[in-house]
């Protein structure tokens, strides 16, 4: 997929780009507006992720541009301002998602996958995790057909843990995951720690969970 | 005490005094202008006795009775006049109180003695009134007096009062208006209609005093949300470059548990700078009032959000809400914020198998939602700082940052709400949210 990073902050720009390259997109930066602007009426994109405070363009503008072309890319809005207004506005105009900084990089790529597979349908419902079966769509996990009962937060957890397979995700990652911005100062706290040892309990009552497993000083993964 | 009741009760109290007093004088006054008149009543129908002994003679009185003395009463005995002739070697001209009797009855009059020469003799003339009708013209007057009084005080004590209270109702409605304004912002310096100077350089001064406060309080958070938006750039920038760096695959253990530390590290700046900015917006009044919603339903989703937690350490967390309770005119997603914090907090510091209770009591309009903890409870120096931004810092890092109540509180402010807090060491601590309506 073709992305275009929109941010005046060149560092962050890159860091994005480096991150979204490895996970086999190809990515275009603007560092400005007006870039960005001439960028969106030559190219063909299916993502644009956007700064809305950007110095020499309202970002609101450029989204309404977007919003104008044949091709209507999946629109994720970056911002600091973090005001509800500029949220609102946003996803009035057509935005598909907003992610506030500073975001971690894990979590926009979910949202990428999130978008495309509203907007374009890419993705397979199903995904094999050892010998549970988890359906995206229903967001149901079985093993041989059998319906496990998990709570939100826990089927939510071993989803982005499984999306994001053989990749160490840190607790904050994760807990930003689950909680979104909730302003909790607990940033070393267990919750995540205590979510994952009831999903391992609930699990392993079905078949082992040797692929979920912890990385001592860092977090969690999925070695699928 | 208000003012207008302090002046109505000075008022009332000084008419009492001045009535009072009044009561306790007058009858020494009155007694005395009455012996003054009845004296001069006296001497004046002496004057016209003698004008008439001097017209018909003094024969005229005495010839009708058998021995040398006149004396007539009126039917009620409340006057006599008597005329005698009498031996003396002096003149007499004396007012006086004496006992007469009269017809078996003895009665006190005040009696004028006053002895003249006709003819080289000497006749005493007695002018006398009873005692008790001079006593009967005092207790009339007296009684005149005292209903005149009472109705001067009544007329003049509510003319007093209602002119007093208008006079000073423009300092009520100031009053009135800082009552209802919990916060600067929220002043509204609408001029007041009074003539008085002083109340108008009064409302004045304050509206100048608020906007100032206001201007300056404006500034303050401009500043801490500008600071604080500045900020979240470059830690995005930094979170990033972490990130990506961790996300290398031949990262060493070593490097990648310190990539780790930096990252919580950064992701606690970020805290702080978003509580920061959360608390600038709210105070600066940023949000809107907009929602209605049930105050168990926000305990139920607070209790689904912590109970692993609590779980974890064995705690019960119960929540006692049953009624349907609704908050309005509030913001939903700050309430939450604000009675999670508390029960986030609660949760921290309450030791394994303890016990906290979210409770809602109602005193009529009004209601309170208690979270009562049996945690170690904190000193009196920890409860001073309960509420100062990062003053409240615990002990351990893993409790955070101890910004978490200080947002609780901007929010409460925010919505009106009162916040008590009881806790001593060891008794546990209970938080008491107070919605008065």
């Amino acid at each position: 997929m073709n992305i275009l990073i929109v941010e005046d902050e060149k560092n962050l720009a890159a860091e994005m780009a480096e991150y979204l390259i490895k996970e086999n997109y190809l990515c275009e930066i603007a560092l400005t507006g007006q870039d960005a602007s001439e960028k969106i009426a030559v190219n063909l994109y299916d993502f644009i992720l956007l700064d809305l405070g950007l110095p020499d363009y309202d970002g609101l503008d450029l989204l309404t541009e977007a919003q104008n072309l044949d091709e209507k890319p999946g629109i994720i809005i970056i911002t600091a301002r973090g005001a509800l207004e500029d949220k609102v506005k946003g996803l009035d105009l057509g935005a598909d998602d907003y992610l506030a900084k500073p975001f971690s990089l894990v979590e926009l790529h979910a949202r990428i996958q999130a978008v495309a597979r509203r907007k374009f349908n890419v993705s397979n419902p199903e995904i094999h995790a050892g010998e549970f079966k988890i359906n995206i769509q229903s967001r149901r996990i079985f093993h041989n057909d059998h319906d496990i009962e998990l709570t939100k937060k826990e089927f939510d957890l071993l989803l982005y843990l499984i999306l994001n397979k053989n990749k160490t995700l840190t607790r904050i990652q994760l807990y930003e995951h689950i909680w979104g911005n909730l302003l909790d100062d607990q940033y070393d706290s267990n919750f995540i720690d205590v979510h994952i040892k009831n999903l391992r309990k609930k699990l392993s009552a079905h078949a082992p969970v040797d692929w979920l497993v912890t990385v001592r000083g860092i977090g969690y993964k999925t070695e699928l | 005490m208000k003012l207008r009741y302090k002046l109505a009760l000075f008022n009332i109290l000084s008419k009492i005094i001045f009535g009072l007093l009044f009561i306790i004088i007058m009858p020494m006054i009155l007694e005395r202008v009455n012996t003054i008149q009845t004296d001069n009543e006296l001497i004046n129908k002496r004057e016209q006795v003698i004008d008439l002994i001097a017209m018909w003679g003094v024969d005229y009185f005495l010839e009708e009775t058998r021995d040398d003395a006149f004396g007539s009463y009126n039917i009620l005995k409340e006057e006599y006049i008597s005329l005698e002739k009498v031996e003396l070697d002096q003149h007499w001209n004396f007012i006086e109180v004496t006992q007469r009797k009269v017809e078996d009855e003895i009665i006190d009059y005040r009696v004028l003695n006053y002895t003249f020469l006709i003819d080289g003799e000497m006749f005493l003339l007695e002018i006398g009134k009873s005692l008790s009708s001079i006593r009967q013209t005092e207790k009339n007057i007296t009684t005149f007096t005292l209903i005149f009084l009472l109705a001067f005080i009544l007329i003049s004590g509510i003319m007093d009062i209602s002119f007093a209270s208008f006079l000073i109702r423009p300092v009520e409605k100031i009053t009135a208006r800082l009552r209802k304004t919990p916060s600067p912002v929220l002043y509204d310096p609408k001029p007041i209609k009074t003539t008085t100077t002083e109340f108008l350089y009064l409302e004045n001064t304050l509206s100048e005093l608020m906007q100032k406060i206001n201007e300056l309080f404006q500034k303050e958070k401009e500043t801490t949300a500008n600071i604080s938006h500045e900020l979240l750039t470059p830690i995005s920038v930094l979170r990033s470059k972490l990130e990506n760096l961790l996300s290398q695959e031949n990262l060493s253990d070593e490097a990648g548990a310190k990539t780790e530390e930096a990252l919580k590290t950064l992701h606690r700046l970020k805290i702080m700078v978003k509580s920061m900015l959360l608390i600038a917006r709210v105070e600066s009044h940023e949000y809107l009032k907009e929602d209605n919603f049930l105050v168990g339903e926000v305990f139920h989703e607070i209790q689904e959000e912590l109970l692993p937690l609590a779980q974890d350490k064995n705690i019960d967390l119960i929540n006692e809400i049953r009624t349907d309770k609704k908050i309005h005119h509030a913001n939903r997603a700050l309430i939450f914020t604000m009675f999670y914090n508390v029960v986030n907090n609660a949760i921290k510091f309450t030791p394994d198998g303890g016990n906290i209770r979210i409770i809602l009591r109602t005193h009529r309009e009004n209601y309170e939602i208690l979270i009562k903890d049996d945690g170690p409870g904190m000193n009196e120096n920890q409860l001073k700082n309960l509420f100062t931004r990062f003053k409240n810092r615990p002990a351990h890092p893993r409790n955070g940052t101890g910004i978490g109540l200080a947002i609780s509180k901007s929010i409460a402010d925010f919505h009106n709400i009162k916040i008590e807090v009881n806790s001593h060491p060891g008794k546990g601590t209970e938080f008491i949210f107070i919605f008065s309506a």
